[in-house]
């Protein structure tokens, strides 16, 4: 025990380094994911046609392909058609993309379990569709989504390792640099898991939380 | 004010308007009534433009009902509607209820709105649960906001879709009265309604409709009290004398 207690003091500074990354990525690809899923959303919704197929096709083609595969082609590939992206930023798009897609038919769900009756009662003071939305239909539909969305949270917060993969020195891949060159695994293994679940658990009981708010219903 | 002209509707394989036509002046109340499924909600939500007709014209102080047209804004704040559900906005007050429309469509000034919203819930009689939320009122409560709702668009003409259907009996009262109140001032109203009394008290003219066209119409005290057409009258009867 004491002997982990030194070990944790002497890597703890460089294992918090990669905490900083795994949380700038994971609310980097947080925040994208949640704009790009809105707008997929919103095609799929919008009762027009060429953008509900389009939406559809998007969701599926990002929702076929394995996130790492998205990430070495977003920081491997994409240089070669001239577009160099730092690891950093190669990391936080590629997971908002792949995200997108999960979003998009948790925020769709939610939309279309609203009422027709409250998008008539919109339409019938005279809103437009955009205004129907924003005021009306995505206020509620936000109670709705938000338990799920606090999943995909968690779920963001643990795949951000992935980033690891295009050389992101975030939690995991800070973890792994420690222990191939001191060989403490188990200490510094020990400590990643730590570190991970002082994020997640917080993360868990918010959504607990909200479910809870949730299935109260409306006031 | 609201003129209908040989209109069409089919849901599917289902034709459910045949060619009706009417035309509602400026400060008639013009009550419809008729079996469920003759049509009578489908006319009302062609008019303003919540259904789409399939054929004829929809004109409203002269402008063509058309969903696509941006025309379609303004037929829809000077035609008003009152839902069977009252379909309130749950996330917002009562009194929020009630100003969205002047405040975001019609893009009034935010405090001259509220003060008239408070006027309008002290209209229907509720200035005490201006901030409530439509989860804490009654069904009866409900349905006056949602009046108030409509009103507070300034509409030349409100259309009530089955108003006291969804209520509890000993609240249909409460809305009735709020309606023949405003029957008193002269608005232009077209009411959906199974409340025969209510309608011959207060409509100046009824239309029958069945399968989709206008089987009788006439002033509605005449008309309720003594239908010629034996449809009519075997409706009325069924209504007014379930057992």
């Amino acid at each position: 025990m004491q002997k982990f207690i030194n070990d944790a003091i002497e890597f703890l500074p460089i294992l918090l380094q990669g905490v900083k990354l795994t949380v700038l990525v994971t609310i980097g690809s947080l925040v994208l994911s949640t704009l790009l899923g809105l707008v997929w959303a919103l095609m799929r919704v919008s009762g027009i046609k060429i953008l509900d197929v389009s939406a559809r096709v998007v969701v599926n083609f990002i929702r076929g392909i394995p996130i790492i595969v998205q990430l070495f082609y977003i920081y491997f590939v994409m240089p070669d058609f001239g577009v160099t992206l730092s690891a950093l930023q190669a990391s936080i798009i590629g997971l908002g993309i792949a995200y997108s897609a999960y979003q998009a038919e948790n925020f769709r769900a939610g939309i279309e379990a609203i009422e027709p009756g409250q998008i008539e009662a919109a339409q019938s003071i005279g809103m437009g569709w955009w205004m129907v939305m924003r005021r009306v239909v995505l206020p509620q539909a936000v109670r709705i989504v938000l338990p799920p969305y606090g999943n995909v949270m968690i779920m963001m917060l643990k795949d951000s390792s992935q980033a690891s993969t295009i050389t992101v020195a975030e939690l995991a891949l800070q973890g792994k640099l420690i222990a191939s060159s001191t060989f403490k695994n188990t200490s510094v293994f020990t400590l990643v898991a730590i570190l991970y679940l002082c994020m997640s658990l917080p993360l868990m009981y918010l959504v607990s939380r909200l479910e809870r708010r949730a299935a109260q219903g409306r006031k | 004010m609201i003129e209908l002209q040989d209109i069409h509707k089919s849901f599917g394989t289902n034709h459910v308007i045949r060619g009706f036509s009417a035309q509602i002046g400026k400060g008639e109340i013009v009550t419809i009534i008729g079996p469920s499924g003759s049509g009578k909600s489908t006319v009302l939500r062609c008019i303003n433009g919540l259904e789409k007709h399939d054929s004829g014209t929809i004109l409203v102080e002269g402008v063509p009902v058309d969903r696509t047209k941006r025309s379609i804004v303004d037929i829809r704040t000077k035609v008003s509607m009152v839902f069977q559900r009252f379909n309130l906005f749950p996330h917002r007050t009562a009194l929020e209820n009630v100003i969205e429309g002047p405040i975001f469509v019609k893009r009034e000034n935010v405090d001259a709105a509220r003060k008239r919203g408070r006027d309008l819930l002290a209209r229907v009689g509720l200035q005490d649960k201006e901030t409530a939320y439509p989860g804490q009122l009654s069904g009866g409560q409900q349905q006056r906001v949602a009046i108030a709702r409509a009103l507070a668009m300034q509409p030349s003409a409100i259309l009530f879709d089955e108003p006291t259907s969804a209520l509890d009996p000993e609240l249909v009262g409460e809305v009735l009265g709020v309606m023949k109140s405003l029957a008193g001032e002269g608005m232009t109203m077209v009411i959906v309604t199974h409340e025969i009394a209510f309608a011959r008290e207060v409509a100046n003219r009824a239309l029958f409709i069945d399968q989709g066209v206008i089987v009788e119409e006439g002033p509605a005290r005449e008309m309720l009290a003594q239908p010629k057409q034996a449809r009519t009258q075997d409706f009325l009867r069924r209504v007014l004398h379930p057992m």
